[in-house]
Protein backbone atom coordinates (compact mmCIF):
# COMPACT_ATOMS: atom_id res chain seq x y z
CA UNK A 1 0.00 0.00 0.00
CA UNK A 2 2.46 1.98 1.03
CA UNK A 3 4.48 1.47 -1.98
CA UNK A 4 1.85 2.28 -4.24
CA UNK A 5 1.43 5.61 -2.66
CA UNK A 6 5.32 6.48 -3.28
CA UNK A 7 4.96 5.34 -7.08
CA UNK A 8 1.92 7.38 -7.47
CA UNK A 9 3.76 10.80 -6.17
CA UNK A 10 6.69 10.13 -7.99
CA UNK A 11 4.34 9.09 -11.04
CA UNK A 12 2.31 12.96 -10.37
CA UNK A 13 5.56 14.54 -9.99
CA UNK A 14 7.00 13.22 -13.09
CA UNK A 15 4.03 13.43 -14.95
CA UNK A 16 3.52 17.33 -13.97
CA UNK A 17 6.74 17.96 -14.90
CA UNK A 18 6.70 16.45 -18.56
CA UNK A 19 3.98 18.13 -18.73
CA UNK A 20 4.75 21.74 -18.55
CA UNK A 21 7.97 20.75 -20.83
CA UNK A 22 5.65 19.38 -23.30
CA UNK A 23 3.23 22.98 -23.05
CA UNK A 24 7.27 24.40 -23.58
CA UNK A 25 7.59 22.47 -26.38
CA UNK A 26 4.63 23.09 -27.95
CA UNK A 27 5.01 27.09 -27.57
CA UNK A 28 8.83 26.46 -28.74
CA UNK A 29 7.61 24.86 -31.86
CA UNK A 30 4.86 27.57 -32.36
CA UNK A 31 7.57 29.71 -32.43
CA UNK A 32 10.28 28.44 -34.98
CA UNK A 33 7.41 27.74 -37.34
CA UNK A 34 6.80 31.38 -37.23
CA UNK A 35 10.51 32.35 -37.47
CA UNK A 36 10.43 33.65 -33.52
CA UNK A 37 12.78 32.66 -31.21
CA UNK A 38 10.14 31.68 -28.76
CA UNK A 39 10.19 31.21 -25.09
CA UNK A 40 12.83 29.02 -23.10
CA UNK A 41 11.44 25.54 -22.54
CA UNK A 42 10.39 26.12 -18.59
CA UNK A 43 8.21 28.88 -19.55
CA UNK A 44 5.04 27.54 -18.46
CA UNK A 45 6.51 26.29 -15.16
CA UNK A 46 7.59 29.83 -14.45
CA UNK A 47 3.44 31.28 -16.34
CA UNK A 48 2.37 28.81 -13.35
CA UNK A 49 4.66 29.74 -10.29
CA UNK A 50 3.87 33.65 -11.34
CA UNK A 51 -0.07 32.83 -11.00
CA UNK A 52 0.77 31.07 -7.87
CA UNK A 53 2.46 33.84 -6.28
CA UNK A 54 -0.34 36.51 -7.22
CA UNK A 55 -1.39 38.41 -3.76
CA UNK A 56 -4.94 38.21 -4.22
CA UNK A 57 -7.25 35.81 -5.51
CA UNK A 58 -11.11 36.38 -6.75
CA UNK A 59 -13.45 33.94 -5.59
CA UNK A 60 -17.41 33.59 -6.99
CA UNK A 61 -18.21 30.92 -5.12
CA UNK A 62 -17.81 27.67 -4.25
CA UNK A 63 -18.51 25.81 -7.65
CA UNK A 64 -16.21 28.18 -8.92
CA UNK A 65 -13.07 26.91 -6.71
CA UNK A 66 -14.12 23.72 -7.10
CA UNK A 67 -14.19 23.28 -10.57
CA UNK A 68 -10.37 23.40 -11.65
CA UNK A 69 -9.84 20.98 -8.17
CA UNK A 70 -12.06 18.20 -9.95
CA UNK A 71 -10.46 18.66 -13.52
CA UNK A 72 -7.27 18.25 -12.07
CA UNK A 73 -8.69 15.36 -10.44
CA UNK A 74 -9.82 13.77 -13.13
CA UNK A 75 -6.55 14.49 -14.92
CA UNK A 76 -5.21 12.42 -12.37
CA UNK A 77 -7.03 9.45 -11.98
CA UNK A 78 -6.77 8.92 -15.30
CA UNK A 79 -3.25 9.19 -15.53
CA UNK A 80 -2.70 6.55 -12.74
CA UNK A 81 -5.00 4.43 -15.00
CA UNK A 82 -2.55 4.38 -17.43
CA UNK A 83 -0.11 1.70 -17.60
CA UNK A 84 3.02 3.77 -18.71
CA UNK A 85 5.43 1.05 -19.30
CA UNK A 86 5.10 -2.35 -20.20
CA UNK A 87 5.00 -4.31 -17.35
CA UNK A 88 3.90 -1.28 -15.02
CA UNK A 89 0.42 -0.02 -14.05
CA UNK A 90 -0.71 1.39 -10.98
CA UNK A 91 -4.57 0.56 -10.98
CA UNK A 92 -5.92 -1.99 -13.34
CA UNK A 93 -8.94 -3.48 -13.81
CA UNK A 94 -10.50 -5.41 -17.35
CA UNK A 95 -12.49 -2.33 -18.57
CA UNK A 96 -9.13 0.44 -18.20
CA UNK A 97 -9.68 1.38 -21.67
CA UNK A 98 -13.07 2.84 -21.35
CA UNK A 99 -12.72 4.22 -17.65
CA UNK A 100 -9.73 5.99 -19.04
CA UNK A 101 -11.40 7.24 -22.36
CA UNK A 102 -14.24 8.77 -19.75
CA UNK A 103 -11.92 10.46 -17.74
CA UNK A 104 -9.88 12.02 -20.13
CA UNK A 105 -13.04 13.93 -21.01
CA UNK A 106 -13.91 14.92 -17.47
CA UNK A 107 -11.58 17.67 -17.23
CA UNK A 108 -13.77 19.70 -19.76
CA UNK A 109 -16.90 19.23 -17.55
CA UNK A 110 -14.82 20.32 -14.64
CA UNK A 111 -13.67 23.58 -16.20
CA UNK A 112 -16.90 24.60 -17.55
CA UNK A 113 -18.70 23.90 -14.71
CA UNK A 114 -16.27 26.50 -13.01
CA UNK A 115 -16.38 28.95 -15.69
CA UNK A 116 -20.43 28.61 -15.95
CA UNK A 117 -20.60 29.52 -12.22
CA UNK A 118 -18.30 32.80 -12.80
CA UNK A 119 -21.25 34.06 -14.96
CA UNK A 120 -19.04 35.43 -17.63
CA UNK A 121 -20.88 35.91 -20.75
CA UNK A 122 -17.88 35.00 -22.79
CA UNK A 123 -17.21 31.83 -20.36
CA UNK A 124 -21.24 31.01 -21.46
CA UNK A 125 -20.30 30.87 -25.25
CA UNK A 126 -17.31 29.53 -24.46
CA UNK A 127 -18.78 26.58 -22.67
CA UNK A 128 -21.53 25.99 -25.15
CA UNK A 129 -19.03 25.46 -27.78
CA UNK A 130 -17.08 23.05 -25.78
CA UNK A 131 -20.16 21.06 -24.79
CA UNK A 132 -20.69 21.27 -28.22
CA UNK A 133 -16.88 20.12 -29.55
CA UNK A 134 -17.37 17.68 -27.12
CA UNK A 135 -20.73 15.94 -28.21
CA UNK A 136 -19.33 15.94 -32.34
CA UNK A 137 -16.04 14.46 -30.89
CA UNK A 138 -17.90 12.00 -29.25
CA UNK A 139 -19.09 9.65 -32.54
CA UNK A 140 -15.43 9.85 -34.07
CA UNK A 141 -13.93 8.80 -30.90
CA UNK A 142 -16.00 6.12 -29.70
CA UNK A 143 -15.95 4.41 -33.09
CA UNK A 144 -12.23 4.60 -33.11
CA UNK A 145 -11.91 2.86 -30.05
CA UNK A 146 -14.44 0.66 -31.32
CA UNK A 147 -12.46 -0.41 -34.13
CA UNK A 148 -9.53 -1.00 -31.69
CA UNK A 149 -11.37 -3.17 -29.01
CA UNK A 150 -13.07 -5.23 -31.61
CA UNK A 151 -9.36 -6.06 -32.99
CA UNK A 152 -7.63 -6.81 -29.91
CA UNK A 153 -10.47 -7.81 -28.37
CA UNK A 154 -10.29 -6.69 -25.05
CA UNK A 155 -10.60 -3.71 -23.05
CA UNK A 156 -7.84 -3.86 -21.11
CA UNK A 157 -4.89 -1.49 -21.57
CA UNK A 158 -2.18 -4.26 -20.85
CA UNK A 159 -3.05 -6.73 -22.94
CA UNK A 160 -3.29 -4.06 -25.63
CA UNK A 161 0.29 -2.77 -24.98
CA UNK A 162 1.12 -6.90 -24.70
CA UNK A 163 -0.24 -7.62 -28.04
CA UNK A 164 1.22 -5.03 -29.38
CA UNK A 165 4.69 -5.77 -28.10
CA UNK A 166 3.80 -9.41 -29.63
CA UNK A 167 2.62 -8.20 -33.17
CA UNK A 168 3.49 -5.05 -34.04
CA UNK A 169 2.20 -1.49 -33.52
CA UNK A 170 -1.67 -1.22 -34.19
CA UNK A 171 -1.26 1.01 -36.41
CA UNK A 172 0.78 -1.61 -38.94
CA UNK A 173 -2.86 -2.97 -39.27
CA UNK A 174 -4.65 -1.17 -41.60
CA UNK A 175 -7.92 -0.82 -40.11
CA UNK A 176 -6.19 0.52 -36.68
CA UNK A 177 -4.04 3.02 -38.86
CA UNK A 178 -7.44 4.39 -39.82
CA UNK A 179 -8.45 4.32 -36.60
CA UNK A 180 -5.38 6.27 -35.40
CA UNK A 181 -6.38 8.95 -38.11
CA UNK A 182 -9.55 9.32 -36.57
CA UNK A 183 -8.46 9.08 -33.53
CA UNK A 184 -5.70 11.93 -34.18
CA UNK A 185 -8.17 14.14 -35.82
CA UNK A 186 -10.23 13.98 -32.44
CA UNK A 187 -6.84 14.16 -30.02
CA UNK A 188 -6.76 17.86 -31.88
CA UNK A 189 -9.95 18.27 -30.35
CA UNK A 190 -9.19 16.59 -27.15
CA UNK A 191 -5.88 18.97 -26.64
CA UNK A 192 -8.31 21.87 -27.46
CA UNK A 193 -5.65 22.35 -30.26
CA UNK A 194 -6.32 24.46 -33.81
CA UNK A 195 -8.83 24.00 -35.58
CA UNK A 196 -10.43 22.78 -32.42
CA UNK A 197 -9.34 25.75 -30.20
CA UNK A 198 -12.83 26.80 -30.83
CA UNK A 199 -13.60 26.38 -26.70
CA UNK A 200 -10.60 29.23 -26.07
CA UNK A 201 -10.42 31.18 -29.07
CA UNK A 202 -8.24 34.24 -27.72
CA UNK A 203 -9.55 36.63 -30.11
CA UNK A 204 -13.10 36.19 -30.11
CA UNK A 205 -14.09 35.09 -26.82
CA UNK A 206 -11.22 36.25 -24.34
CA UNK A 207 -9.96 32.59 -23.41
CA UNK A 208 -13.50 31.14 -23.36
CA UNK A 209 -14.18 29.51 -19.74
CA UNK A 210 -10.74 30.58 -18.28
CA UNK A 211 -11.66 34.62 -18.34
CA UNK A 212 -12.61 34.83 -15.52
CA UNK A 213 -9.71 32.65 -13.87
CA UNK A 214 -7.04 34.03 -12.33
CA UNK A 215 -4.04 33.90 -10.04
CA UNK A 216 -4.39 30.53 -7.95
CA UNK A 217 -7.18 28.88 -9.73
CA UNK A 218 -5.57 29.48 -13.02
CA UNK A 219 -1.96 27.75 -11.55
CA UNK A 220 -4.25 24.97 -11.14
CA UNK A 221 -5.82 25.08 -14.33
CA UNK A 222 -2.68 25.20 -16.03
CA UNK A 223 -1.46 22.74 -13.98
CA UNK A 224 -4.28 20.09 -14.92
CA UNK A 225 -3.33 20.92 -18.50
CA UNK A 226 -0.06 19.73 -17.96
CA UNK A 227 -1.17 16.31 -16.60
CA UNK A 228 -3.90 16.26 -19.23
CA UNK A 229 -1.49 16.33 -21.82
CA UNK A 230 0.68 14.09 -20.40
CA UNK A 231 -1.93 11.51 -20.47
CA UNK A 232 -3.51 12.24 -23.38
CA UNK A 233 -0.41 11.92 -25.15
CA UNK A 234 0.57 9.05 -23.45
CA UNK A 235 -3.20 7.03 -24.00
CA UNK A 236 -2.12 7.62 -28.11
CA UNK A 237 1.05 6.29 -27.61
CA UNK A 238 -0.31 3.07 -25.58
CA UNK A 239 -2.93 2.22 -28.09
CA UNK A 240 -1.74 3.37 -31.39
CA UNK A 241 2.27 3.10 -30.93
CA UNK A 242 3.23 -0.31 -29.27
CA UNK A 243 3.33 1.10 -25.46
CA UNK A 244 6.82 1.62 -24.30
CA UNK A 245 9.24 -1.02 -22.07
CA UNK A 246 11.12 2.18 -20.23
CA UNK A 247 9.91 5.94 -18.93
CA UNK A 248 12.36 7.05 -21.74
CA UNK A 249 11.15 5.56 -25.00
CA UNK A 250 7.50 6.41 -23.83
CA UNK A 251 9.10 10.22 -23.78
CA UNK A 252 10.18 9.75 -27.18
CA UNK A 253 6.89 8.41 -28.50
CA UNK A 254 4.92 11.14 -26.64
CA UNK A 255 6.73 14.21 -27.92
CA UNK A 256 6.46 12.32 -31.52
CA UNK A 257 2.50 12.64 -30.77
CA UNK A 258 2.79 16.18 -29.90
CA UNK A 259 5.11 17.07 -33.07
CA UNK A 260 1.99 15.73 -35.04
CA UNK A 261 -0.53 17.98 -33.15
CA UNK A 262 1.67 20.97 -33.27
CA UNK A 263 2.45 21.16 -36.65
CA UNK A 264 -0.90 20.11 -37.37
CA UNK A 265 -2.06 23.42 -35.32
CA UNK A 266 0.47 25.23 -36.59
CA UNK A 267 -1.34 25.01 -39.94
CA UNK A 268 -4.76 25.44 -39.88
CA UNK A 269 -6.99 28.31 -39.10
CA UNK A 270 -10.08 27.79 -36.49
CA UNK A 271 -13.04 26.32 -37.27
CA UNK A 272 -16.40 28.27 -36.25
CA UNK A 273 -18.44 25.41 -34.11
CA UNK A 274 -20.85 24.58 -37.03
CA UNK A 275 -18.08 23.86 -39.27
CA UNK A 276 -16.63 22.01 -36.52
CA UNK A 277 -19.73 19.70 -35.68
CA UNK A 278 -20.26 19.20 -39.43
CA UNK A 279 -16.46 18.50 -40.01
CA UNK A 280 -16.58 15.70 -36.94
CA UNK A 281 -20.25 14.20 -37.88
CA UNK A 282 -18.75 13.96 -41.80
CA UNK A 283 -14.76 13.07 -42.29
CA UNK A 284 -13.80 11.33 -38.96
CA UNK A 285 -17.28 9.03 -38.71
CA UNK A 286 -17.18 8.07 -42.22
CA UNK A 287 -13.72 6.99 -41.79
CA UNK A 288 -14.38 5.58 -38.03
CA UNK A 289 -17.30 3.44 -39.59
CA UNK A 290 -14.95 1.88 -42.13
CA UNK A 291 -12.39 1.42 -39.77
CA UNK A 292 -14.41 -0.48 -37.57
CA UNK A 293 -16.18 -2.52 -40.28
CA UNK A 294 -12.73 -3.60 -41.43
CA UNK A 295 -12.06 -4.17 -37.65
CA UNK A 296 -14.73 -6.95 -37.78
CA UNK A 297 -14.21 -8.88 -40.75
CA UNK B 1 6.43 56.50 7.32
CA UNK B 2 8.15 53.30 8.07
CA UNK B 3 5.99 51.85 10.63
CA UNK B 4 2.67 52.48 8.19
CA UNK B 5 3.81 51.05 5.21
CA UNK B 6 1.54 48.15 4.49
CA UNK B 7 2.54 44.69 3.61
CA UNK B 8 1.01 42.75 0.83
CA UNK B 9 3.22 39.76 1.12
CA UNK B 10 1.00 36.63 2.05
CA UNK B 11 2.35 34.74 5.25
CA UNK B 12 2.41 31.33 3.89
CA UNK B 13 4.03 32.53 0.87
CA UNK B 14 7.04 34.37 2.41
CA UNK B 15 9.34 31.87 2.24
CA UNK B 16 8.53 30.80 -1.72
CA UNK B 17 9.02 35.21 -2.50
CA UNK B 18 12.28 35.04 -3.85
CA UNK B 19 10.85 32.21 -6.25
CA UNK B 20 7.64 34.33 -7.40
CA UNK B 21 9.71 37.56 -7.79
CA UNK B 22 12.06 35.39 -10.07
CA UNK B 23 8.98 34.15 -12.28
CA UNK B 24 7.09 37.50 -12.04
CA UNK B 25 9.71 38.93 -14.29
CA UNK B 26 10.17 36.06 -16.78
CA UNK B 27 6.42 35.84 -17.13
CA UNK B 28 4.89 39.20 -17.97
CA UNK B 29 1.41 38.92 -19.67
CA UNK B 30 -0.29 41.78 -21.28
CA UNK B 31 -3.59 42.41 -21.40
CA UNK B 32 -4.69 42.99 -24.74
CA UNK B 33 -6.29 46.70 -24.47
CA UNK B 34 -5.04 48.59 -27.20
CA UNK B 35 -6.17 52.18 -26.59
CA UNK B 36 -5.50 54.97 -29.33
CA UNK B 37 -3.39 54.43 -32.06
CA UNK B 38 0.31 52.64 -30.11
CA UNK B 39 -1.64 49.31 -30.51
CA UNK B 40 0.05 49.46 -34.10
CA UNK B 41 3.59 48.81 -32.35
CA UNK B 42 2.64 45.75 -30.78
CA UNK B 43 2.34 43.20 -34.29
CA UNK B 44 5.89 44.05 -34.86
CA UNK B 45 6.80 43.23 -30.86
CA UNK B 46 5.04 40.02 -30.84
CA UNK B 47 6.12 38.75 -34.75
CA UNK B 48 9.20 37.53 -35.91
CA UNK B 49 11.18 41.24 -35.91
CA UNK B 50 11.40 41.65 -32.21
CA UNK B 51 9.55 38.87 -31.02
CA UNK B 52 8.86 39.65 -26.86
CA UNK B 53 8.36 36.00 -26.11
CA UNK B 54 11.62 35.44 -25.70
CA UNK B 55 11.46 36.93 -22.62
CA UNK B 56 7.63 35.39 -21.88
CA UNK B 57 6.05 38.17 -22.05
CA UNK B 58 2.47 37.00 -23.90
CA UNK B 59 -0.73 39.00 -25.00
CA UNK B 60 -3.46 37.44 -23.23
CA UNK B 61 -6.84 38.83 -23.41
CA UNK B 62 -8.47 37.78 -20.01
CA UNK B 63 -7.30 40.74 -17.68
CA UNK B 64 -7.88 38.65 -14.49
CA UNK B 65 -4.51 36.66 -15.61
CA UNK B 66 -2.47 39.44 -17.00
CA UNK B 67 0.23 41.37 -15.28
CA UNK B 68 0.99 44.38 -17.31
CA UNK B 69 -1.50 47.01 -18.62
CA UNK B 70 -0.48 48.69 -21.65
CA UNK B 71 -1.85 52.00 -22.47
CA UNK B 72 -1.07 52.98 -25.86
CA UNK B 73 -1.83 56.19 -26.49
CA UNK B 74 -4.38 59.02 -25.77
CA UNK B 75 -6.91 58.50 -23.07
CA UNK B 76 -10.29 59.66 -23.56
CA UNK B 77 -12.90 59.99 -20.68
CA UNK B 78 -15.04 56.91 -22.35
CA UNK B 79 -11.95 54.90 -22.48
CA UNK B 80 -10.54 55.78 -19.18
CA UNK B 81 -13.60 54.27 -17.30
CA UNK B 82 -12.88 51.17 -19.02
CA UNK B 83 -9.20 51.52 -18.36
CA UNK B 84 -9.59 51.85 -14.39
CA UNK B 85 -12.70 48.96 -14.32
CA UNK B 86 -9.59 46.75 -16.25
CA UNK B 87 -7.17 47.69 -13.91
CA UNK B 88 -9.34 47.33 -10.78
CA UNK B 89 -10.26 43.51 -12.43
CA UNK B 90 -6.28 42.66 -12.86
CA UNK B 91 -4.92 40.84 -9.25
CA UNK B 92 -1.79 41.76 -7.25
CA UNK B 93 1.00 42.58 -8.90
CA UNK B 94 0.08 44.24 -11.65
CA UNK B 95 2.19 46.57 -13.70
CA UNK B 96 1.03 49.85 -15.84
CA UNK B 97 3.45 50.94 -18.61
CA UNK B 98 2.07 53.92 -20.48
CA UNK B 99 3.18 54.26 -23.87
CA UNK B 100 3.35 57.78 -26.10
CA UNK B 101 3.37 60.96 -24.85
CA UNK B 102 -0.77 61.02 -24.78
CA UNK B 103 -1.27 59.71 -21.49
CA UNK B 104 1.79 61.70 -20.11
CA UNK B 105 0.89 65.21 -21.07
CA UNK B 106 -1.84 65.10 -24.09
CA UNK B 107 0.54 65.19 -26.81
CA UNK B 108 -0.99 66.62 -30.01
CA UNK B 109 -4.27 66.59 -27.79
CA UNK B 110 -3.18 69.34 -25.57
CA UNK B 111 -5.76 71.47 -26.08
CA UNK B 112 -8.84 68.82 -26.88
CA UNK B 113 -11.64 69.30 -24.62
CA UNK B 114 -12.13 65.08 -24.46
CA UNK B 115 -8.54 64.00 -23.76
CA UNK B 116 -7.49 62.97 -20.37
CA UNK B 117 -3.86 64.70 -20.09
CA UNK B 118 -2.21 62.91 -17.14
CA UNK B 119 -2.73 58.74 -16.81
CA UNK B 120 -1.13 59.09 -13.41
CA UNK B 121 -3.80 61.15 -11.30
CA UNK B 122 -6.22 58.37 -12.32
CA UNK B 123 -4.18 55.42 -12.06
CA UNK B 124 -0.75 54.88 -11.17
CA UNK B 125 1.64 54.08 -14.11
CA UNK B 126 5.03 52.50 -13.60
CA UNK B 127 7.18 52.97 -16.65
CA UNK B 128 6.38 56.03 -18.86
CA UNK B 129 7.59 55.84 -22.88
CA UNK B 130 7.60 59.31 -24.80
CA UNK B 131 7.70 59.41 -28.10
CA UNK B 132 4.98 59.97 -30.73
CA UNK B 133 4.61 57.17 -31.68
CA UNK B 134 8.02 55.63 -30.22
CA UNK B 135 9.30 52.93 -31.98
CA UNK B 136 9.37 49.22 -31.23
CA UNK B 137 12.72 49.21 -30.05
CA UNK B 138 11.81 52.03 -27.32
CA UNK B 139 8.63 50.17 -25.87
CA UNK B 140 10.85 47.05 -25.78
CA UNK B 141 13.34 49.11 -23.56
CA UNK B 142 10.49 50.40 -21.80
CA UNK B 143 9.17 46.29 -20.64
CA UNK B 144 12.72 45.57 -19.61
CA UNK B 145 12.80 48.61 -17.41
CA UNK B 146 9.35 47.12 -15.77
CA UNK B 147 11.62 43.91 -15.70
CA UNK B 148 14.41 45.40 -14.27
CA UNK B 149 12.21 47.33 -11.55
CA UNK B 150 10.37 43.92 -10.70
CA UNK B 151 13.60 42.85 -10.11
CA UNK B 152 14.65 45.88 -7.55
CA UNK B 153 11.44 45.55 -5.89
CA UNK B 154 10.48 49.09 -7.48
CA UNK B 155 7.33 48.36 -9.50
CA UNK B 156 5.65 49.44 -6.50
CA UNK B 157 2.29 50.65 -8.46
CA UNK B 158 -0.52 48.49 -7.15
CA UNK B 159 0.89 49.31 -3.76
CA UNK B 160 0.34 52.96 -4.35
CA UNK B 161 -3.04 52.37 -5.73
CA UNK B 162 -4.02 50.97 -2.55
CA UNK B 163 -2.42 53.32 -0.14
CA UNK B 164 -2.99 56.55 -1.98
CA UNK B 165 -6.70 54.79 -3.30
CA UNK B 166 -8.31 58.10 -2.03
CA UNK B 167 -6.73 60.15 -4.04
CA UNK B 168 -6.64 58.44 -7.41
CA UNK B 169 -10.76 57.95 -6.02
CA UNK B 170 -11.51 61.64 -5.75
CA UNK B 171 -9.71 62.44 -9.15
CA UNK B 172 -11.77 59.95 -10.80
CA UNK B 173 -14.90 61.22 -9.22
CA UNK B 174 -14.41 64.62 -9.94
CA UNK B 175 -14.06 63.82 -13.78
CA UNK B 176 -16.72 61.26 -14.00
CA UNK B 177 -18.75 62.49 -11.36
CA UNK B 178 -19.75 60.02 -7.75
CA UNK B 179 -21.08 57.09 -8.18
CA UNK B 180 -20.07 56.10 -12.12
CA UNK B 181 -19.04 52.99 -11.11
CA UNK B 182 -22.30 51.56 -9.52
CA UNK B 183 -23.93 53.50 -12.77
CA UNK B 184 -21.66 52.15 -15.72
CA UNK B 185 -19.45 49.27 -14.71
CA UNK B 186 -23.42 47.63 -14.12
CA UNK B 187 -24.18 48.30 -17.66
CA UNK B 188 -20.49 46.86 -19.00
CA UNK B 189 -20.27 43.96 -16.87
CA UNK B 190 -23.66 43.09 -16.51
CA UNK B 191 -23.19 39.73 -14.46
CA UNK B 192 -21.81 41.82 -11.53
Amino acid sequence: MMNMIIQAVLILIYATFMGFIFMGIERKTMARIQRRIGPPLYQPLLDTLKLLGKRESITHGFIYDFGPIFALGASILALMFLPLTQNFQLFSSSGDLIVVAYLLEVPMLGIMLGAMSSGNPYSGVGVQRGLLTMVAMQLPYGLALIALVEHYGTFSLQEIVKAQQIAGWSILVPALLLAMIVFDIVFQALLGLEPFDITTAPAEISMGPMVEYGGKQAALLFTQHAVQLFAETAFFVILFLGGANNLLELLIKQIAVLFIAIFIASIYPRFTIDQAAKFLWKWPTIMGIIAALLAVL
Amino acid sequence: MENNEIKYELKEFKLFEPLFKWARKKSLWIVAFCTGCGGIEMPPLATARYDFERFGIMPNPAPRMADLFLITGYVTPKTLKRIIITYEMMQDPKYVLIHGSCPINGGVYWDSYNVVKQLDKYIPVDVAIAGCMPRPESVMEGILTIIRKIEEGTADGWKRYKENYEYYRKNQDELFGEGWREKDAKRWLAWL
